[in-house]
């Protein structure tokens, strides 16, 4: 019977494994919603050094986005978070931080929705300050540059004007008129 | 007495249990930050981010990864009548394990990590990974294929299974940010974090309740084909899963729905596993009071069906839209690893040492370590399912952010308290397998054939 064969076994696993990769892993390659950059993407692609990039890695290395995810969905409890992310809006992200979990609240746009520089940084040394009965750890043990890097990475985190398109989108749209 | 070829799975099983106390100590130290963030804070080694990085690869790879290992190590050989293929290689893959799980803990402790959940290692140590799942793959498929048992009892089909999809599973979740970035890399990270579990934590786990139960229970199989057609099912449908992960989320909607359909075609393999417990079992309940065990095995095997039906429903997009990035989903997460598949390892460990060494220690060390672990993680589920409900309606009734932490500080209170109990459960565990192993006891009939397995 084929079911004391190893090769069988084997293969099949492999094969069905496969299928579904293709499918759920391949097939998005070819789905232009996500692969074409947004406008709001465009305002996070940082140049490599740059405070926002370095910035950015402070809030990977610290486990931020452990408690704080970066995405705003069309339903009703994120209604007060700002425009919904679109698959676009992470072109530039690597790696991306859409996070899973919070803990905290969602920080897709809250350069938008907090914008004062000083608030940032009674936050981030103490979060009771400015938030009371915040679970929050402070991150007091940060050097100054790294909270200064930090606060430019969360004040970066703004959408683009409403009905602003990117480069892609343009040209995108530009093919798309051409062959109608 | 033990072969030395079982030394690499002893020392599997038995690193397993040193980093489960010590990695599910840091879940607890979590526990305790979430009520009082002062601490341990103040200091980047311990911050929260890094410490639950650190809890979670931790019980994953360190505690029962390890333990699977050991299990297979321990079962194929015995299923195929031969001897493990190396044992010398097995224990270069121990040594390996315990460096990895080593060098995790001070990297990510020292802020080292890609971001990417579930797959934080950095690269140096996602080639440590390779190198183990590939010299695992390898020596577990000459072993079967040396075999001088013809059949291949359906435990060696989860594990060879198993086994393939690890690697493939690793490496797409762990393909570098610079290659692929962006909402793709968000899809493949979810396509790893759910299969991780799927198609290795779940599989693996299977092939050891079908190797454990009728052993335990001295009684056949219920029924072989169905454990056939469980094992094709979830090959079929489980590698779809990860895109539900995303839902409502900013992903095509075509991509969610590939997520979803076969979230719910799940309950075919999962009832195939269930309904041949439950049917091996028949006539045979009155032993699971005097068998720790089978108690352990038939307790993972409840918990495995409650995930399997929590789990699609948090995936519909209802559910989802309040359910989602709530605690409810951390409370969900611990069953299948905690309440299912580390139930079905101790069941291994235990029988394990009851074989090798004669008995057990303690049988009411094991007992405490049953109630703590059951009655301590049911207090933590359902603490946490309440509290993500909370959570969830708070933020649709657009309450401001800090009212949905106020709302659960208290619930957040009894999780600390039940997962404190996991924990007490896991010492009495490791003492008691301690032990159990300085008593020496002999038992020669361990390498005598499993019979009883045979269809």
């Amino acid at each position: 019977m084929f079911e004391n064969k190893l090769g069988v076994l084997m293969a099949g696993a492999a094969g069905l494994f496969l299928l579904g990769t293709l499918a759920t892993v391949v097939l998005p390659f070819t789905d232009t919603s996500m692969t074409t950059p947004t406008a709001s993407a465009e305002l996070r692609d940082y140049k490599p050094d740059s405070a926002e990039a370095r910035g950015r890695d402070v809030y990977i290395a610290n486990g931020c986005n452990t408690c704080h995810t970066q995405y705003v969905r069309p339903v009703k409890a994120d209604a007060n978070l700002g425009p919904v992310s679109q698959p676009g809006d992470y072109y530039f992200d690597t790696p991306h931080l859409l996070g899973s979990n919070r803990m905290g609240p969602d920080l897709m746009w809250i350069g938008q929705r907090q914008p004062s520089e000083d608030w940032h940084r009674r936050h981030l040394h103490n979060p009771r300050d400015t938030s009371p009965g915040s679970i929050m750890p402070a991150y007091d043990y940060l050097s100054d540059q790294e909270t200064n890097d930090l606060i430019a990475y969360l004040l970066s985190l703004k959408p683009a004007a409403p009905g602003a398109k990117s480069e892609a989108e343009k040209k995108l749209e530009a093919q798309k008129g051409a062959s109608e | 007495m033990y072969s030395t070829a079982d030394r690499a799975a002893r020392g599997f099983l038995f690193s397993g249990i040193l980093w489960l106390v010590l990695f599910m100590s840091m879940g607890l130290i979590i526990a305790v930050k979430q009520l009082n963030p002062d601490f341990f804070a103040h200091m980047p080694w311990l911050t929260y981010g890094r410490v639950r990085m650190v809890h979670v690869n931790g019980v994953l790879f360190g505690w029962l990864s390890m333990g699977l290992i050991g299990s297979m190590f321990y079962i194929i050989p015995r299923l195929c009548r031969t001897q493990l293929f190396s044992s010398k290689l097995a224990t270069f893959t121990l040594v390996c394990t315990n460096i990895l799980i080593v060098s995790m803990a001070v990297t990510l402790l020292a802020g080292l990590t890609t971001g990417i959940e579930y797959g934080e290692m950095i690269w140096p140590l996602d080639i440590l990974v390779a190198v183990i799942a590939v010299t695992t793959l390898y020596n577990c498929v000459m072993t079967v294929a040396k075999r001088k048992e013809n059949q291949l009892y359906v435990s060696i089909w989860y594990f060879i299974g198993s086994l393939i999809w690890l690697p493939l599973v690793y490496i797409i979740g762990n393909i570098p940010s610079e290659w692929i970035g962006g909402i793709q890399q968000a899809n493949m990270n979810w396509f790893y974090g759910h299969n991780v579990i799927g198609l290795w934590f779940t599989t693996v786990g299977i092939g050891t309740i079908y190797y454990l139960l009728p052993i335990l229970t001295k009684a056949p199989l219920y029924s072989h084909r169905m454990s056939m057609i469980g094992f094709w099912t979830i090959a079929t449908f489980y590698v779809w899963n990860g895109p539900h992960h995303l839902v409502n989320g900013p992903i095509p909607l075509w991509l969610m729905k590939a997520g979803i359909v076969p979230s719910l075609l799940l309950i075919i393999p999962v009832w195939t596993v269930v309904a041949n417990v439950f049917g091996t079992l028949k006539g045979h309940w009155h032993q699971v009071r005097a068998n720790n065990s089978l108690k352990f095995l038939v307790t993972g095997t409840i918990f495995y069906l409650i995930t399997c039906i929590q789990g699609p429903f948090q995936a519909l997009m209802g559910p989802s839209s309040v359910l989602k990035f709530t605690e409810w989903v951390p409370g969900h997460a611990h069953m299948p690893l905690f309440g299912a598949f580390s139930s079905v390892v101790f069941a291994m460990i235990y029988y394990m040492l009851e074989k090798q060494h004669g008995k057990i220690h303690s049988r009411g060390m094991q007992e405490v370590h049953f109630y703590f672990s059951v009655v301590g993680y049911l207090f933590f589920g359902f603490s946490m399912w309440i509290a993500g409900v909370i959570q969830g309606f708070s933020w649709i009734d657009g309450e401001p952010f800090m009212a949905s932490i106020n709302a659960i500080k208290s619930l957040n209170m009894v999780r600390g308290i039940g997962g404190g109990f996991m924990l007490l459960g896991q010492i009495f565990f490791a003492i008691n397998v301690w032990k159990t192993v300085k008593q020496q006891r002999i038992s020669a009939q361990d390498l005598e054939s499993d019979a009883s397995v045979r269809v």
